[in-house]
């Protein structure tokens, strides 16, 4: 993109209380839940551009969530029942009990709307092969790196394939587990590379934090085949103006990506998804100059929130995207 | 014949889940049903000790958050699990603690004679959240480990006879403190009138072993699904108990008993431990309930069929 710093979502928002109330009714036929679905995603399509958003999805509102929905269109897979995340916030995990392989495109429908009704560029969000081994029983394959490069190369692999047939131009593969275990590094960087294997598009990896501060992921960046990570660094950054070490503690392991070779874009995490403060354009502003400088390359900036929004309200996760904006727009004339 | 337990946080099952979401009016009596069904579950499958299943306590940790000087504060993965605990953030200098914590959250009219409780031992906790009031992390430790004293000295005297001592951190750390961890857990075991048993799970403490033999405990735990049986074969228990975590709670596969039964037998030739358990390798709470039931019925086939040592 020509723009500095072009600003995105990262994927989802919490879904509008209508639209769940209606598809949830039994009594409401399939055309009106259609119908409904269909409103949900062109509401956050057209709010997404309006706040002025360059690269946008439809905050995956069709999706259940980000490992159930692929895992209902994959072979090989059976549900278990439900799972803790937290105090009683549960996910619904499967088993692997067979070979696992690609069915249909699961995101065709969503794609081909979004591209029907944006005007702006997309980045579809497609669960990663390492993730959805990560959060499954395995029952079938004899070790884990089996399994990932099974789900790579069988399952996400001819899902990006089919939505790069669509148009699809740039895939971000959501790997929130790709971090959590550290000695297992080689297995995501394989997963990464077999899933985007002689396929012709912009691959983006999105990394949640996972406490190590992505000190094992940087030393593999220059090897994966992707070209830009959306990684979190507002959740642990401090909400002081200013472009200091201090201040921008969050923002110090760019520094490390630089070090092990990494030439590629950054999507910043600017905005804390799991807070309800606004954080103001002039911290955001703070935010992405201090990452500019710390990268050493302004033009490898891209400017999100540090995840998907839909555990914030609808009206602070638009908020938060609107100072992202305007951020990101005080930071451009700041380097002009 | 050996004996046999399983420890920690048991799953929900989907009603409950429901209910606590809803907050339904049926939602204690589904606790108390649920608990009832897992203790029934224990006593069938013959386990030498029987626990309560925590299914109120949303992690291992939560009912200290009862503690005058704790805030519960953000989540925190637990080690590289897919699940989250709260951090607990003390402001105080001391615990003020009148030892009821932990049991006014067990359901001890549902126990038998032969019951065991579950608590995180004092690395673990201090490793694991934070604390203002107190001026080194050894502090913390040592302040805790006088507090979990009460606790335990507590569950003694309502006859608990087995202490499980959850130690994941001294199996995930790569870098641990020994001479804390016995210092801390010497607090907790002198003089008590009660088995206790290091349990280490996350990770492989094949190089900490001896180590964990000289601590001031009764046995150790393992899980040998990060630890191999090898490991801990090179090593002789002749004056420590040995629990094998032969059940594997991350995954839904159901055990085959005939192979854990010659795993085990193999173990306990080789170690000569003074007495021989079997268990879950950490909590059950990390498969749905369906099949946690079914694996504490193959625990305690397990144990039926392993050799007395």
């Amino acid at each position: 993109m020509s723009k500095l710093f072009p600003t995105q979502e990262i994927g989802s928002l919490k879904k509008p209380a209508d639209m769940l109330k209606k598809v949830k009714n039994p009594n409401v036929s399939d055309e009106e839940k259609i119908e409904v679905r269909n409103n949900a995603a062109l509401l956050n399509i057209k709010t997404l551009e309006d706040i002025g958003l360059d690269i946008i999805y439809d905050g995956e509102v069709r999706r259940v969530e980000m490992y159930e929905e692929p895992v209902r269109y994959v072979d090989g897979f059976e549900f278990a029942g439900r799972v803790r995340s937290w105090d009683n916030k549960y996910y619904n995990k499967a088993r692997v009990v067979g070979p696992v392989s690609f069915r249909q495109n699961f995101h065709a429908e969503e794609f081909n709307f979004i591209k029907e009704n944006s005007k702006r560029e997309i980045k579809v969000p497609v669960t990663g092969a390492y993730t959805l081994a990560d959060w499954s029983y395995d029952e079938h394959y004899k070790s884990k790196d089996e399994l990932v490069l099974a789900l790579a190369r069988n399952v996400v692999r001819p899902l990006v394939k089919d939505l790069v047939r669509l148009g699809a131009k740039i895939i971000q593969i959501d790997e929130p587990a790709a971090t959590t275990h550290p000695a297992e590094m080689d297995i995501f960087r394989e997963s990464i590379n077999e899933s985007v294997k002689g396929i012709d598009a912009k691959f983006v990896v999105h990394a949640c934090f996972s406490g190590n501060d992505y000190k094992a992921l940087a030393p593999q960046m220059p090897e994966i085949k992707a070209e830009q990570y959306t990684l979190e660094f507002a959740n642990r950054d401090t909400w002081n103006e200013g472009v200091d070490d201090n201040a921008r503690k969050g923002f110090h392991v760019l520094k490390l990506f630089k070090e092990h070779g990494f030439e590629g874009e950054i999507g910043i995490g600017v905005s804390d998804v799991h807070v309800n403060e606004i954080e103001s354009p002039e911290l955001i502003r703070d935010r992405i100059l201090y990452a500019a400088k710390a990268l050493g390359d302004p033009t490898k900036i891209y400017v999100n929130p540090d995840c998907g929004l839909r555990t914030r309200t609808r009206e602070v996760s638009f908020d938060k995207i609107r100072s992202i904006v305007k951020g990101a727009e005080l930071a451009r004339e700041e380097i002009k | 014949m050996i004996s046999s337990y399983t420890f920690g946080i048991y799953p929900r099952s989907e009603e409950l889940i429901e209910a606590t979401r809803k907050n339904t009016e049926n939602l204690n009596s589904l606790f108390q049903k649920e608990t009832e069904e897992y203790i029934s579950a224990q006593k069938n499958a013959n386990l030498g000790f029987v626990s309560d299943p925590l299914l109120k306590w949303d992690d291992i940790f939560r009912p200290f958050s009862n503690l005058e000087t704790a805030t519960p504060t953000a989540l925190n993965r637990i080690y590289e699990m897919n699940t989250f605990y709260r951090v607990l953030s003390f402001d105080g200098q001391t615990f003020t603690d009148d030892g009821n914590l932990v049991q006014s959250n067990l359901d001890l009219s549902l126990l038998p004679k032969n019951r065991a409780a579950a608590i995180p031992e004092p690395f673990t906790f201090a490793e694991r959240h934070t604390s203002k009031g107190f001026k080194t992390k050894e502090d913390f430790t040592i302040s805790l480990a006088k507090m979990l004293r009460v606790e335990i000295d507590s569950l003694v005297e309502s006859g608990f006879e087995l202490i499980q001592l959850l130690g994941p951190s001294i199996a995930y750390n790569n870098e641990v403190d020994f001479g804390l961890v016995s210092d801390a857990l010497k607090i907790i075991t002198d003089g008590l009138k009660a088995k206790t048993i290091l349990h280490t799970h996350f990770g492989d403490v094949s190089k900490k072993i001896e180590s964990l033999l000289d601590l001031p405990v009764s046995g150790l735990g393992f899980d040998i699904t990060t630890t191999p049986a090898s490991s801990i074969e090179k090593h002789s228990f002749s004056d420590k108990l040995l629990t094998v975590g032969i059940i594997n709670s991350f995954n839904t596969a159901i055990e085959k008993s005939e192979e854990c039964i010659k795993q085990v037998d193999e173990i306990n030739a080789e170690t000569k431990p003074k007495e021989s358990y079997v268990s879950t390798n950490f909590d059950l709470e990390y498969v749905p309930k369906e099949f946690a039931m079914n694996k504490i019925s193959v625990l305690g086939e397990i144990a039926r069929g392993a050799k007395d040592v």
